[in-house]
C-alpha cells in the first residue's frame, strides 16, 4: 500500500501529534514484529524528462540478475557496490487475505513465531523441549473445552498444570537467539511485517556475511519450531491493544474496513480479532505455515555489494532443500457490488477525523496508473488540490492525506482520503470540500501542468528509491510477487507517462460515485452525550 | 537513538570503495571461473567452496575491507558561512542541508512556539521574489523540495533536486534562507494548525506520556520540556518572528553541506554566487545554554484515562551527554538491555508476555543532559508487575554483573555494524557537520569505536552503579487507574495525579 501525507519530506510534524498516530498505527496497515524505541512555473516536456534520467533507469537492467530454483523460489539480485553492505528481503506472497474466518491474525502470529528459532537455534535441548511443547498444546485444548463447558474448577486446575509445564519448557529456551545471531553479526534493521497481502522478513548485513544469511534464513523456514507460543500470544494481544483498542484511529480503521468490505478478505484486521487470537492454537499456525509458505510463493531479493554468481551458487546449496510442492489454491476474492453509500461513526476520546474511501480495482488492472495519477493530483505536495482546498486555502482541515491500495492491492481495494478538522470546523465541511474536488475531477479535464507534475514526481521518486538498498529490496520483491515481474516497477512509470486528462476524467467518473463510497467519522464523546 | 550508527541516514555511498571492490570482484570472478571449469570437467569440487549447507556455527567470514571515509571539501566564505561538499555521482541527484546555530531552547518562555513557527513560515511563506504559491509550483513541477525548521538545539534548511534542476533550486534555496517574506496569512495558518495540535494533544496516550514525562524530568518551565499553549501562541506576532529570524539566520551562524552529482569547483562558485554577497548584520550569537537539573526526584505520577485498556509507562531520570568519558560503557549497557535478545525483551516480553514494547536506555545528547529512560506498554491489570519487572532489570544491572558473553555480544553488535555508519555519503557529511556544530572532535565516531572495543564487564558495572540511581527514578503511568490491579499503591509509593486538562484560551 502507498501511504501518503502531503509533505512527505517536509519539516512539519513536531506540533502534529497525530502524525505518528496516523502513519504508524492505523493508516499504513501492516504490523511489525517490533518497534525500535527511541524517536515562475516551468512546464517541462515529457521528452526532456525522459532523456535526462533514462540512462540511470536503463542501468538498473545491468545491475539486476534473476534466477529461479527448481523448487520455484525466485531470487532477484541487484548489485550496488557503493558500500560493503547488503539488504535482504524474503517476501511471501501470503498475508491476512489467506486466513480463514475465525482464524484472523494467523499470518501475523506466524510472523512473530518465525523469530523463535528451529530445532537447533533457540533451544538448549530440543529433544527434551519437544514433548513439553506438545503437552502444552494438549492442556490448552483441554482448557478451552473446560471453559466452553463452564467448568471453572477444572479450568483452574488445568491452568495450574499448564503454568507448571510452561515454566519447565521455558528452561530450555535460548530466548531470541535468532535475533541475537543477526545483531551480533552486525545485522541492522531486523524486522518483519505482515499486511493483508504479504509477509516480509528483512534485515541488512555487512557484505562478508552473505553465507550467514543463506544459512540462517534457509533453516528458518525449513525447520521452524513455534516455541513460546502462548507467551507470544500475550505479546500480540498487547500489540493489538496498542495499535487498535487504545488508538482512536486504529479503532476507526478496523470499523471502516468492516463497513467497506463486508464478507471480504480485506474487511478483517490484519492483527486479528481478540477472540480469534485467544483461541488460536499452535496447530492453526502450523496449518497456515504448511499450506501457504510454499516455495512458489517465496521471492527473495538482495541489494548491495554481492556477486550474483556467488549468490546463485549459495542459493542452490541452501535453498534447494525446500521440496517443491503446489501452492494452495488462490484466494477467491469476491466483493459483492456496492449499491448504496456506507458509513460508520465512532464517538471516541478524540478530536474529529473524517475518512472517505472509494473502491478501486487491483494493482494489475489496466487503469492502475490512472488511479496513481488521480491520487497524485489530489494529495501529493503543497500544490495538490485537496491540500490547497482543505488545508492551505480553505483552512478547514489541519492536515489531510490519502492511502491508495488500502489495505492491500493484490485484490480490489480502496483509495482512502482523510482529514483532521481545524479548530472551529466540522467533518461536514471537510466532506463538502472533498466532494467539490471529486466533482471537478469528474467534470473538468485536469491541466497539463498537473499531469506533468505528477509524472515528474513519479520519475524522481523512483530515481530516489534507487539510492536505498533496503528500499529497492522491498520494491523489487513486491513487484515481482504481486505483478509477476520486478520490471513492472519501471514499466509502471511508462504507464503513468501515458495517462491523459481524458483517462483521469473517465476513471474519476467510475470511482467518485455516491454508491461507491464509505464514510467514516470519529467524533468526540462529548458530542454523543449532547445528541 | 541508542547508537552512533543510527544517528543519520540519508543518501548513497563513497566511491573510493568502488575500486577496491571491483578488484575484489575480479578476484571472486576468477575464483568462480576456475571452479566452474573444474565442475564442468567433472573433477569434483573445490574444498574452498563446499557445496553442502552448513549451520551458521560452522561458517567463517572474510574480513570486511577497511572503512574508507570519502574526502569532502570544506571551505569558509568571507561572510563566515561554512560549506561542506561531497561528490557522489551514482544518481542524478543533488541534496543539501544547512544547520543554523539556534533552537527553541533560546525562545522566550512566554513565547513557546516562536522558533518552531519561524522555522516553518520561512519556507511556507515564500520569499520576497517568489510568493509561496509560486515557489511551491516551481519546486513541485521539478519534483524538487526545500524545507526549513527549527528544533530544540538547532535550525535546519534542506533541499533536494534532480541534477538538471540543482542550480535553479539552489537559487531558490538561497532566497528562502536569505529573504523569507513571512506573510501574515501564512503566520495565521501556522498558528491555527498549532492550536489544532494543542486541542489534539491528549488524543493519544503516548503523546501524553512523552510530554508529561519530559516535564517531570526537566521541569515544566524548562526549555527542554515546556509546552506550547494557546497563551504562548497569542504572544507571538510577525515582528517577533522576523526578529528571531534576524538574530539567528545569519551567514556567520550557518553551515551548508551539499552531497550529490556535481563538480566541486562548479558548486563552490555557485555557492559564492548565491551566498557570497550576504553580509551578517550582527556578530554570531553566543549562546548561553539553559541550566539543567532534575525537577522531580523520584516519585510515582499518574494520568488517569478511563477509556484505556493498556497503560503506557515511562521510568527514568536525568542522563548525560554523548561526550561523557563513560559513554561507551553506557552504550554497551544499552546493548545488553535492548534489542531482540536484550535482557528486557527476553524477560519482560518473550518470557513474561507483559509487553509488545519494552526498553531501557541511556539516551545521551550532544550538549545537554539527556534522559535514562525505560518503559513500554502493558494491559491495565499488569501495570504493577510490568513496573516491577523493569525496575528489577535496572537493579540487576547495578548489583549483578554482565557476563563475558553479553559483553562480547554487545561489542560485536556495535563493531560489526559500524560499517552501516558509512553506507551513504550524506550520512558521513551530516555527521561531520554535527560534530563541528557541537564542538566534537572530527574523529569522535572512531574514538567511540575504540572505546567500545576497550570496554570491560567491570566498566559496564561501574557505569551502571555510577550513572543509574534508583532513588531518582521517576515513574509515570498513563492509564485507566480503576483497572490497574494490583493497584499502584502496592508499589509502596504515593501516586500523584497529573491533570492534563488543556488550559483554555485566556
Amino acid at each position: 500500500m502507498r501511504c501518503k501525507t502531503p509533505g512527505g519530506q517536509d519539516g512539519r510534524g513536531r506540533w502534529a501529534p497525530w502524525r505518528m498516530l496516523a502513519i504508524a498505527m492505523g493508516l499504513c496497515l501492516s504490523v511489525t514484529l517490533w518497534l525500535v524505541p527511541q524517536p515562475s512555473a516551468i512546464a517541462r516536456t515529457l521528452s526532456a524528462r525522459a532523456t535526462d534520467i533514462q540512462p540511470y533507469l536503463d542501468r538498473v537492467d545491468d545491475q539486476i540478475t534473476e534466477f529461479t530454483l527448481d523448487n520455484g523460489i525466485r531470487f532477484i539480485v541487484m548489485e550496488r557496490h557503493q558500500a560493503p553492505v547488503v539488504s535482504f528481503m524474503i517476501h511471501f506472497n501470503v498475508g491476512a487475505a489467506e486466513e480463514e474466518d475465525g482464524k484472523t491474525g494467523a499470518a501475523h502470529y506466524l510472523e512473530h513465531l518465525a523469530f523463535k528459532g528451529t530445532s537447533l537455534v533457540g533451544t538448549s535441548d530440543y529433544e527434551a523441549e519437544r514433548p513439553l511443547l506438545d503437552q502444552l498444546d494438549e492442556l490448552f485444548d483441554q482448557i478451552l473445552a473446560a471453559r466452553a463447558a463452564g467448568d471453572m474448577d477444572e479450568e483452574t486446575r488445568l491452568q495450574a498444570e499448564f503454568d507448571a509445564v510452561q515454566a519447565e519448557a521455558a528452561t530450555y529456551v535460548n530466548q531470541n537467539e535468532f535475533g541475537r545471531i543477526v545483531e551480533e553479526a552486525g545485522g541492522v534493521g531486523l524486522n518483519a511485517t505482515t499486511s493483508a497481502d504479504a509477509t516480509r522478513y528483512f534485515y541488512s548485513l555487512p557484505a562478508n556475511k552473505l553465507e550467514l544469511w543463506m544459512s540462517l534464513e534457509s533453516e528458518r523456514f525449513l525447520d521452524p519450531v513455534f516455541r513460546e507460543f502462548y507467551e507470544e500470544k500475550d505479546v500480540i494481544l498487547e500489540e493489538r491493544r496498542m495499535r487498535t483498542d487504545n488508538s482512536p484511529v486504529g479503532k476507526m480503521i478496523e470499523a471502516f474496513l468492516e463497513t467497506s468490505f463486508p464478507d471480504y478478505i480485506y474487511g478483517r484486521p490484519v492483527i486479528g480479532y481478540e477472540d480469534d487470537l485467544r483461541n488460536m492454537t499452535r496447530d492453526d499456525i502450523y496449518d497456515f505455515y504448511t499450506t501457504h509458505y510454499t516455495p512458489r510463493r517465496m521471492t527473495v531479493t538482495m541489494v548491495g555489494d554481492v556477486n550474483p554468481r556467488e549468490v546463485q551458487r549459495l542459493a542452490r546449496i541452501y535453498f534447494s532443500r525446500y521440496p517443491d510442492r503446489p501452492n494452495a489454491p488462490d484466494v477467491v476474492a469476491e466483493l459483492a457490488p456496492q449499491t448504496e453509500p456506507r458509513d460508520v461513526t465512532l464517538y471516541l476520546n478524540s478530536e474529529p477525523w473524517y475518512l472517505e474511501g472509494y473502491h478501486r480495482p487491483d494493482l494489475n488492472h489496466p487503469d492502475h496508473s490512472v488511479y496513481t495519477v488521480i491520487n497524485g493530483i489530489l494529495t501529493r505536495g503543497r500544490t495538490s488540490r485537496l491540500y490547497k482546498s482543505l488545508v492551505q486555502d480553505g483552512r478547514i482541515a489541519l492536515d489531510m492525506g490519502a492511502a491508495d491500495g488500502f489495505p492491500g492491492d493484490r485484490f480490489p481495494n480502496l483509495v482512502l482520503f482523510y482529514g483532521l478538522t481545524a479548530p472551529g470546523h466540522t467533518v461536514d465541511e471537510i466532506k463538502t470540500a472533498m466532494h467539490q474536488e471529486f466533482d471537478r475531477l469528474r467534470t473538468e479535464p485536469v491541466t497539463a501542468e498537473e499531469l506533468d507534475r505528477v509524472k515528474t514526481q513519479s520519475l524522481a521518486s523512483l530515481v530516489r528509491s534507487l539510492a536505498s538498498n533496503q528500499g529497492m529490496a522491498s520494491l523489487l520483491a513486491s513487484y515481482q510477487a504481486k505483478t509477476g515481474s520486478w520490471r513492472n516497477l519501471f514499466s509502471e512509470l511508462e504507464a503513468i507517462n501515458q495517462v491523459t486528462a481524458e483517462d483521469v476524467m473517465r476513471v474519476s467518473q467510475v470511482m467518485f460515485r455516491p454508491d461507491n463510497v464509505t464514510t467514516g467519522r470519529i467524533l468526540p464523546l462529548a458530542e454523543q452525550e449532547e445528541t | 537513538m541508542q547508537r552512533l550508527k543510527r544517528w543519520q541516514w540519508i543518501k548513497t555511498a563513497p566511491q573510493q570503495w568502488r575500486a577496491s571492490l571491483q578488484r575484489k570482484l575480479i578476484r571472486y570472478g576468477l575464483v568462480m571461473g576456475l571452479t566452474m571449469v573444474v565442475l564442468v570437467l567433472g573433477f569434483g569440487r573445490s574444498p574452498a567452496l563446499a557445496d553442502t549447507p552448513r549451520h551458521y556455527t560452522e561458517l567463517e567470514f572474510a574480513p570486511l575491507p577497511e572503512i574508507q571515509v570519502p574526502n569532502y571539501t570544506r571551505v569558509e566564505l568571507d561572510n563566515g558561512m561554512k560549506v561542506f561538499l561531497l561528490e557522489d555521482h551514482e544518481l542524478p541527484l543533488v541534496s543539501g542541508t544547512a544547520i543554523f546555530g539556534t533552537g527553541d531552547r533560546l525562545e522566550p518562555a512566554d513565547q513557546v512556539g516562536l522558533a518552531d513557527m519561524t522555522g516553518e513560515v520561512m519556507r511556507s511563506g515564500g520569499t520576497i521574489n517568489h510568493p509561496a504559491d509560486e515557489l511551491n509550483q516551481i519546486l513541485e513541477q521539478d519534483a524538487a523540495s526545500i524545507e526549513t525548521g527549527i528544533g530544540g538545539a538547532s535550525g535546519s534548511a534542506s533541499f533536494g533536486a534532480l541534477t538538471k534542476d540543482a542550480g535553479e533550486v539552489l537559487q531558490l534555496f538561497a532566497e528562502v534562507v536569505r529573504q523569507p517574506a513571512f506573510p501574515q496569512e501564512k503566520i495565521d495558518l501556522a498558528k491555527s494548525q498549532r492550536e489544532g495540535g494543542i486541542a489534539r494533544r491528549n488524543d493519544d496516550p503516548n503523546s501524553i506520556l512523552g510530554r508529561e514525562f519530559g516535564k517531570l524530568i526537566y521541569g515544566e518551565e524548562s526549555p527542554y520540556a515546556r509546552t506550547l499553549e494557546y497563551s504562548t501562541l497569542d504572544n507571538i506576532a510577525r515582528e517577533d518572528m522576523v526578529a528571531f529570524y534576524d538574530r539567528y539566520i545569519q551567514p556567520n551562524n550557518m553551515m551548508l553541506g551539499i552531497v550529490g552529482d556535481f563538480d566541486t569547483r562548479e558548486m563552490r562558485s555557485l555557492i559564492e554566487e548565491t551566498f557570497g554577497d550576504w553580509q551578517a548584520t550582527q556578530p554570531a550569537p553566543t549562546v548561553e545554554l539553559p541550566p539543567v537539573e532534575q525537577a522531580q526526584v523520584g516519585g510515582l505520577f499518574v494520568v488517569d484515562q478511563p477509556q484505556l485498556t493498556q497503560s503506557s509507562i515511562r521510568i527514568g531520570h536525568l542522563g548525560g551527554q554523548l561526550n561523557d568519558p563513560n559513554y561507551a560503557s553506557l552504550s554497551v549497557m544499552n546493548e545488553v538491555m535492548n534489542g531482540l535478545g536484550g535482557r528486557l525483551v527476553n524477560e519482560v516480553r518473550s518470557r513474561q508476555g507483559l509487553a509488545y514494547v519494552v526498553y531501557a536506555f541511556w539516551s545521551a545528547r550532544y550538549d545537554y543532559p539527556g534522559i535514562f529512560v525505560a518503559g513500554g506498554q502493558t494491559r491495565s491489570e499488569a501495570t504493577v508487575p510490568f513496573i516491577q519487572a523493569v525496575k528489577a532489570e535496572i537493579e540487576t544491572l547495578r548489583t549483578g554483573s554482565i557476563t563475558d558473553e553479553e559483553l562480547n555480544r554487545a561489542q560485536d553488535s556495535v563493531l560489526n555494524s559500524f560499517v552501516f555508519s558509512f553506507e551513504r555519503p550524506s550520512q558521513i557529511l551530516s555527521r561531520v557537520m554535527n560534530y563541528e556544530y557541537y564542538g566534537y572532535p572530527e574523529d569522535f565516531i572512531f574514538q567511540y569505536q575504540q572505546a567500545i572495543a576497550d570496554t570491560t564487564t567491570e566498566d559496564v558495572l561501574n557505569a551502571a552503579r555510577t550513572y543509574l540511581d534508583p532513588s531518582k527514578l521517576v515513574t509515570l503511568v498513563v492509564g485507566n487507574v480503576a483497572e490497574i490491579d494490583p493497584p499502584l499503591s502496592s508499589l509502596g509509593m504515593e501516586s500523584t495525579p497529573i491533570d492534563v486538562t488543556i488550559p483554555p484560551r485566556g
